[in-house]
């Protein structure tokens, strides 16, 4: 879809995850490298390295929900779309939507609930002693706007969706 | 027992109602956990999954492994591997096509995903098959087929996520995909050799290279060759743990592409993104796979499979002969992903109570798979090629890949035949 098409909001939404997921992705491999020929050719590693690949990942797959969301690259069964007629299909789609929304929905207040725990507790990661619960919070909040892209999709269709599962296999 | 059947059932009837896989089983995981524990310990049982997957340092494996792939792909390797790998075979009777197979077997030793390397190799393999006059059917087999070959040596995504899921040694699995791997191909080559003996018009032979011009084509591609041994060499030796490894390879492959002036600001922010998309996908189906796994084995049907195995008086290879026939069929109508995802609850279990190695299943798994993506009606390596080369009919694909799935299901013969052939190389390992 070419980029005149976004709504601005909707191009916002894109540009953010994107940037959050990709530099993400990026920082951690950074991290990684360095980690590791650090270790090995200099004795010396960087402290915390773990923590932060962990608190990283959670950047990269939440950030990049609504992206795979919007493009519809979950994993599905369409084998059988030939089989029925197009107004049926859409309406089984908007159906879905509307379940995945509901479930993501559900999955952030869910977080968001666990979020507010770590905030009891205060929780923090081992070594940097940074403190958890604003990643937990940042999971919550992702997976709600993911089930908001459903609902988006729901209403607005897309007239045509991406390659599908990426390169996964 | 009947609790966890019941979840299969709903699970395959909500998947063939088109929703996504993911949705699918953790909807059932946790409704199922609800329905035999009570809401509340499934609320929190998910909570706690969703966020041990998301804070989990060794699955970082995962993105960088995709990332080392997507980078490499980018680079536009593919083009110097298939002129070296047509150096060396080029002058032998279907040159082209022993060439596109073993260029597939060098990108997929950087590469984890068949579908990538169908794709990169369609692109820079196809043109030439075509101005020769090789027929659209053989060239499309060879490279659906060989872009499989991306799947079985390692890197392999597949491998990765077995090994998440049963808990098996990553390192292990790549190591079991080697001889596995480069066999593949000589089965393959095997079969090109059949098929252009029947029909010698459609494949002519192409020049000879000298020596100098062989060593020449090399040149092009010792960089990445030196990425693979330190990489997958250093995962082996005990080196590197495979997350470290791969964060190794993605950042060589970074510099790779760097070097070769092929990343501009776009294209590595394409890549990237790529990456976390897929990553993103494959964590919804972890976290999916994992929410239904807990309900399952808190089920009796774990047990009550075992014991059901145990007595039936059947003899352990005949139930995996038996599990790999029902892949094989399933392969040709399901998508792969799902097919694995949804059958490793049900079908592990039972390969340990047997005693078999995991590491063994694993890379039947992985052959299963190999075979599923290009057994028609449905795989994803016969419908990414027609994507990619809409002048190919969908017919020529079909008709060029037959004759490829029934090299690969030899080759799973042999690899249930011959277990060694999988185990001897990371028997090896420290």
């Amino acid at each position: 879809m070419p980029d005149g098409k976004y709504s601005p909001l909707k191009k916002m939404l894109v540009i953010a995850c994107s940037l959050l997921s990709g530099g993400a992705l990026f920082a951690i491999m950074a991290l990684t490298f360095l980690d590791v020929a650090g270790r090995k050719l200099l004795d010396n590693s960087i402290p915390g390295s773990l923590e932060l690949t962990e608190l990283l990942m959670v950047i990269v797959i939440f950030a990049a929900l609504p992206l795979v969301s919007m493009r519809g690259e979950h994993v599905l069964f369409d084998s059988f779309d030939n089989a029925i007629t197009p107004r049926l299909l859409a309406l089984q789609k908007a159906l879905i939507h509307l379940l995945i929304a509901a479930a993501l929905l559900a999955l952030g207040w869910l977080m968001w609930q666990t979020g507010s725990q770590f905030v009891e507790t205060g929780e923090t990661t081992a070594q940097l002693k940074l403190p958890k619960a604003p990643f937990i919070y940042g999971m919550a909040v992702l997976c709600a706007i993911s089930g908001l892209v459903h609902l988006y999709l729901m209403v607005r269709p897309p007239a045509e969706l991406a390659e599908g599962e990426g390169a996964a296999l | 027992m009947t609790a966890a059947l019941l979840g299969f059932a709903v699970i395959f009837a909500l998947a063939l109602l088109r929703i996504p896989l993911a949705f699918a089983m953790g909807g059932v995981g946790i409704v199922g956990m609800a329905l035999t524990r009570g809401w509340d310990p499934a609320l929190a049982s998910t909570a706690q999954v969703v966020y041990e997957t998301g804070f989990a340092y060794t699955l970082s494996v995962i993105p960088l492994f995709i990332l080392m792939g997507n980078f490499v792909a980018r680079a536009g390797l593919a083009q110097e591997l298939f002129q070296a790998a047509y150096a060396f075979v080029g002058h032998k009777r279907g040159g082209l096509a022993h060439a596109t197979v073993v260029a597939c077997a060098g990108f997929g030793a950087i590469c984890g995903s068949s579908i990538a390397t169908a794709a990169t190799m369609g692109k820079v393999a196809y043109p030439s098959m075509k101005e020769l006059g090789y027929s659209d059917s053989l060239s499309m087999g060879v490279i659906a087929a060989g872009g499989t070959l991306g799947i079985m040596i390692p890197p392999s995504t597949i491998m990765v996520i077995y090994g998440i899921i049963t808990e098996t040694n990553i390192g292990k699995l790549f190591a079991a995909g080697v001889i596995p791997g480069l066999l593949s191909a000589v089965l393959m080559m095997g079969g090109i050799v059949l098929i252009t003996a029947r029909d010698p018009a459609h494949a002519p032979a192409g020049r000879h290279s000298s020596w100098t011009e062989r060593w020449q084509a090399l040149r092009g591609i010792w960089g990445v060759l030196l990425l693979v041994v330190v990489v997958l060499g250093g995962i082996y030796g005990g080196i590197f743990t495979a997350t470290e490894g791969a964060g190794f390879g993605a950042a060589g492959a970074f510099l790779f592409a760097l070097a070769r002036r092929r990343l501009t600001w776009a294209i590595l922010f394409e890549v990237l993104v790529e990456s976390a998309r897929t990553t993103a996908m494959l964590f919804t189906l972890l976290i999916a796979a994992t929410l239904f796994a807990n309900f399952v084995n808190f089920t009796s049907m774990p047990n009550d499979l075992k014991d059901l195995i145990t007595h039936s008086g059947l003899s352990p290879v005949m139930i995996i002969v038996a599990m790999m026939l029902v892949y094989v069929v399933l392969g040709t109508v399901m998508e792969e992903l799902t097919m694995v995802l949804l059958t490793i609850p049900l079908f592990f279990p039972i390969v340990t109570a047997l005693g078999f190695d995991p590491v063994w299943f694993g890379v039947l798994i992985v052959m299963v798979v190999q075979i599923g993506l290009i057994s028609p009606p449905v795989g994803m390596n016969m419908f990414v090629l027609n994507a990619l080369l809409p002048g190919v009919g969908l017919g020529a694909i079909y008709r060029g890949c037959w004759p490829f799935v029934l090299v690969l299901v030899v080759m799973l013969g042999l690899l249930i035949a011959f277990p060694q052939l999988s185990l001897w190389l990371p028997g090896l390992m420290k």
